[in-house]
């Protein structure tokens, strides 16, 4: 891989001519972190916008324009990062170019275009209501980071959006296209001279903005065991997220930890599933998860049990998670988890848009230098004193958050009853506002 | 069709040089190529004798054909005596590679009473195989680094595996050994109906879209196995027997009725005399014919109106469309495209942009053996009812039948189909997936490019032509979804009309 380093910005390239394509993604640290108390929401409103709108063309100009080049090119938002992303067939490459600039350099950003955008995330939003799975994962979020930025959701609330105007929706803009804080990403059919070439002219073209600087603290989590039902009419299976504070890229017991969760819940052959899909069949999937972010991020079990089972497989969770942090993981256990690591690392870097964004996922969420370079070595000296000395340090017992979806009047007591020194007990409506 | 030939294509590491080749040039390099593919059609001669010198009873093999996979690549077909028949596509850009079998029984080959049996067998297939106990399937590969996953829909059964290029063997030995040693036991059974039984609480009872889509398949077929899901009804599923999975395994599990696809890190001489030494085995069997009927013409509308625990209304409709290996399969697909593929489409434009009818609107044309449905989903903003919307599409859908698709139109699906194509091919699965899937249903692995093509050379008649064919009110199933009031359950389905 080619990087080329200008200033604080990056262009990087991966070549490969198997296939006609290229891709593109530019990256920035400036997510939905920055949003103002209040309007939740404007860096993803603010980025679609850029989108629909560069150049001051017509929406539709800009759609037909793309689609007609073989392209496809996309905006994404999350708490940390904003990325403006496509992929064009090689022979289209300037034209689509000339479009990505015109978003970044010249997004018309219309008060009427605003209107309508506004009006379809809100739209969304009650679409997003009959997911279960992502109203878990959303209350999940909002109970367990509290007063955290963290908490706050990425598209916002209807009540967030209706407040945006288009003067906060332009200084965004601005902030958003600030060059000194992109890295541009080139994957595909494209010379590694060219990638540079081209990458660097996209950004002396864009004109100094004002990313704000990262103040974000690490999260704190309320003591004790809290339990919040999410409320749903006619739920016949639950979805069901515990969990608590998790890890930190440049904790020194990060990758212990990590190889500790896979033997725990991070594939089909895990504890988890093990115990809760194959030898019961409770739930279709059974996984845990420790997410990474430039700050500390959470730790989470899933599993979505039919309503009956889901008091006895809370239960059966909360066990394991004790047995796990007071035997910790076996010999074994650690040399399987070892090998599947150190072997499956191969489909990390498997496409060449793999490993440029691996190299863009370093710049944007400041993992330590040699994060992914040095993983197998990481993975390779971790001991087995290192990883249950990890577990028990880092894993949550009696700091929980349990979030159920389901109907509550079925399921409330029973999974009460289920739950060892349990603190609180909230139930909220689904449909209301995250 | 593209007729297939022995010689391959010419190769994209074309000699460098200043302008066009001079006719000397042109001779030497043809000669050039004639020499290196002569020496690779006996060095797979050679391959071939070694292979079926030492082959057990089914397991010799013979090259049957080498087919172009778009611009670069290629596919060999061979076939083993016992009817296995195996599609390799090297690609040695990743030191990795993905293992497909591909067998040809999907929901289509159940009955009345056990629905789902197909995709429930496609659970207990990571069972315990003879020699091995339950789990060690999934223990073994995860440790090898690989990742296994599978399908099952209305044609075909598939099992995948992404795996590092060393453990070849392993993959090898596990895929052969399930295929005709998996043991069937009841305590396995009943714990993975119970998962099935999940499964289809999570996609379907308590997804919206997901039961208002089986609902959908219920009305618009009365006759064909397509009517019932792919997942089974609940009843069924609960119902199954051990001796109803091992009836379904020992008539459908057979080399003769299975393809494996192998795209990656992997040469011809690594990979056929393992698939002979441990396939070659396992004896053929005789697969039942087909006892599907044929959908009758629908020749009138068929109404549903269903309450669901979901905020706004929903319109599902449903049109009779053909079949995957239909010449009007892919002219329609493209009318899709123009009509609901992405964001400059006519529906959105008209019916999320301009008059904010919907949140969302798409359609999809099934990809069938048999005739399958053109569906449409629209979700309605708060305020508004189905029926305005099938009012607005039906103006469009009208519109499309008289008016001519303007150029401009045309080419902007053509150029989303071609890159959907070419993005699909980007990693080994992808490719693996794509020649699996057309050689499932068409007998023919390499068709993508040639659907391409197809759209290319399709104008503004034809999509006016399969537009006036398909989109007839009398073959259309519509199912309108309402609200549930507060405190109530949801209803089960009812004519509207």
């Amino acid at each position: 891989m080619k990087r080329s380093t200008l200033a604080s910005s990056s262009v990087l390239v991966e070549t490969s001519h198997d296939l006609p394509l290229v891709s593109l993604s530019i990256g920035t640290k400036n997510g939905s972190l920055f949003d103002p108390p209040g309007l939740e929401g404007l860096t993803r409103v603010t980025a679609r916008l850029m989108r629909r709108t560069g150049g001051h063309r017509d929406p539709l100009e800009i759609d037909n324009r793309i689609d007609s080049l073989g392209g496809a090119f996309s905006t994404d938002v999350t708490a940390s990062a904003t990325l403006f992303q496509g992929t064009v067939i090689r022979r289209s490459l300037e034209p689509f170019l000339a479009i990505v600039r015109e978003v970044l350099e010249n997004p018309g950003l219309t008060e009427v275009e605003l209107g309508r955008l506004v009006r379809e995330t809100q739209a969304d939003l009650v679409e997003a209501l009959d997911d279960d799975r992502g109203l878990c994962r959303r209350w999940f979020r909002k109970r367990l980071f509290g007063d955290h930025p963290y908490s706050r959701p990425v598209s916002g609330t209807a009540e967030s959006l209706g407040r945006i105007r288009r003067e906060d929706v332009v200084a965004r803009a601005r902030s958003l296209a600030d060059p000194a804080a992109l890295h541009v990403a080139f994957s595909g059919d494209i010379a590694a001279d060219e990638a540079t070439t081209l990458g660097t002219a996209l950004l002396a073209a864009l004109s100094e903005g004002e990313a704000p600087a990262e103040t974000t603290p690490d999260p704190v989590v309320p003591a004790g065991r809290r339990l919040v039902l999410v409320d749903k009419p006619a739920r016949t299976q639950t979805q069901i997220l515990i969990g608590g504070i998790g890890t930190h890229p440049r904790d020194p017991d990060h990758t212990a930890l990590a190889v500790g969760n896979t033997i725990f819940g991070g594939t089909f052959t895990a504890r988890m599933t093990q115990e809760v899909r194959s030898k019961r069949g409770w739930s279709y999937g059974a996984y845990s998860s420790l997410p990474i972010d430039r700050r500390r991020q959470g730790f989470s079990m899933w599993t979505f049990p039919k309503a009956e089972d889901a008091a006895p497989c809370i239960a059966l969770q909360l066990s394991m998670l004790s047995d796990l942090r007071k035997d910790g993981v076996t010999k074994k256990e650690l040399s399987w988890a070892k090998r599947y690591l150190l072997r499956s690392h191969a489909f990390a870097v498997d496409t060449p848009a793999k490993r440029v964004g691996l190299a863009l996922d370093k710049l944007l969420y400041d993992l330590p230098d040699g994060y992914y370079e040095e993983y197998k070595s990481r993975v390779s000296s971790v001991t087995l004193e290192e990883v249950n000395a990890a577990l028990q340090q880092r894993i949550p017992e009696d700091d929980l958050l349990i979030v159920v979806v389901g109907t509550a009047s079925d399921i409330r007591s029973a999974i009460e009853a289920q739950i060892p020194n349990l603190g609180s007990t909230e139930v909220v409506r689904f449909d209301n506002e995250v | 069709m593209q007729e297939a030939t022995s010689d391959p294509p010419p190769s994209s590491a074309q000699p460098s040089s200043a302008g066009a080749p001079r006719d000397s040039e042109r001779a030497s390099n043809s000669a050039r190529g004639a020499g290196v593919r002569n020496a690779k059609l006996l060095a797979r001669q050679k391959l071939l004798s070694s292979v079926n010198a030492k082959a057990p009873e089914f397991g010799k093999v013979e090259h049957v054909e080498t087919l172009p996979f778009g611009p670069n690549l290629r596919v060999e077909r061979f076939r083993f005596s016992n009817g296995l028949q195996l599609l390799l596509c090297e690609d040695h850009s990743a030191p990795v590679l993905a293992y497909h079998t591909w067998y040809r029984v999907g929901s289509r080959h159940e009955r009345v009473g056990k629905t789902g049996l197909a995709h429930l067998f496609e659970h207990l297939m990571f069972n315990e195989v003879e020699g091995r106990p339950a789990g060690e399937f999934d223990r073994l590969l995860e440790e090898a680094g690989s990742e296994v996953n599978a399908s099952t829909w209305l044609d075909w059964t598939q099992y995948n595996a992404a795996t590092p290029r060393d453990q070849l063997g392993l993959v090898v030995q596990l895929e052969s050994e399930r295929m005709s040693k998996l043991v069937l036991r009841e305590p396995q059974v009943t714990s993975e109906k119970e998962v099935v039984a999940n499964e289809r609480r999570y996609r379907v009872e308590d997804d919206v879209e997901g039961s208002v889509s089986e609902l959908l398949w219920a009305t618009a077929y009365k006759e064909h196995a397509y009517r019932w899901p792919t997942i089974g009804w609940m009843e069924d599923i609960q119902n199954f027997t051990t001796a109803d999975c091992e009836e379904f395994y020992k008539t459908y599990y057979a080399p003769n009725n299975a393809t494996i696809v192998v795209v990656g890190d992997v040469t011809e001489s690594q990979l056929l005399p393992k698939l002979s030494r441990c396939y070659g085995v396992i004896a053929p069997s005789v697969i039942p014919l087909e006892d599907v009927r044929p959908e009758p013409p629908q020749l009138e509308e068929r109404r549903c109106e269903v309450q669901k625990p979901t905020s706004t209304e929903k319109l599902v409709m449903g049109y009779h469309a053909p079949a995957l290996g239909d010449y009007d399969h892919g002219i329609l697909s493209l009318l899709i495209e123009v009509l609901f593929g992405g964001r400059a489409s006519r529906l959105h434009q008209l019916l999320v942009r301009e008059l904010e009818l919907v949140s969302e609107v798409r359609a999809f044309i099934g990809p069938f053996k048999d005739p399958g449905l053109v569906e449409i989903f629209a979700s309605c903003r708060e305020g508004h009812r189905a029926e305005e919307i099938l009012e607005r599409i039906d103006a469009e859908l009208t519109r499309v039948m008289e008016q001519p698709i303007a150029e401009e139109e045309i080419e902007r699906g053509r150029t989303r189909f071609e890159l959907s194509l070419l993005s699909g091919l980007d990693t080994m699965d992808g490719k693996a997936s794509t020649l699996g899937f057309y050689d499932a249903v068409l007998g023919t692995p390499n068709v993508a490019f040639e659907r391409l093509e197809l759209i290319r050379r399709t104008g503004a008649s034809e999509l006016r032509r399969v537009a006036r064919k398909y989109f007839d009110k009398r073959a259309r199933s519509i199912i309108f979804v309402r609200p549930a009031p507060e405190g109530s359950n949801s209803s089960p389905a009812g004519d509207a009309t």
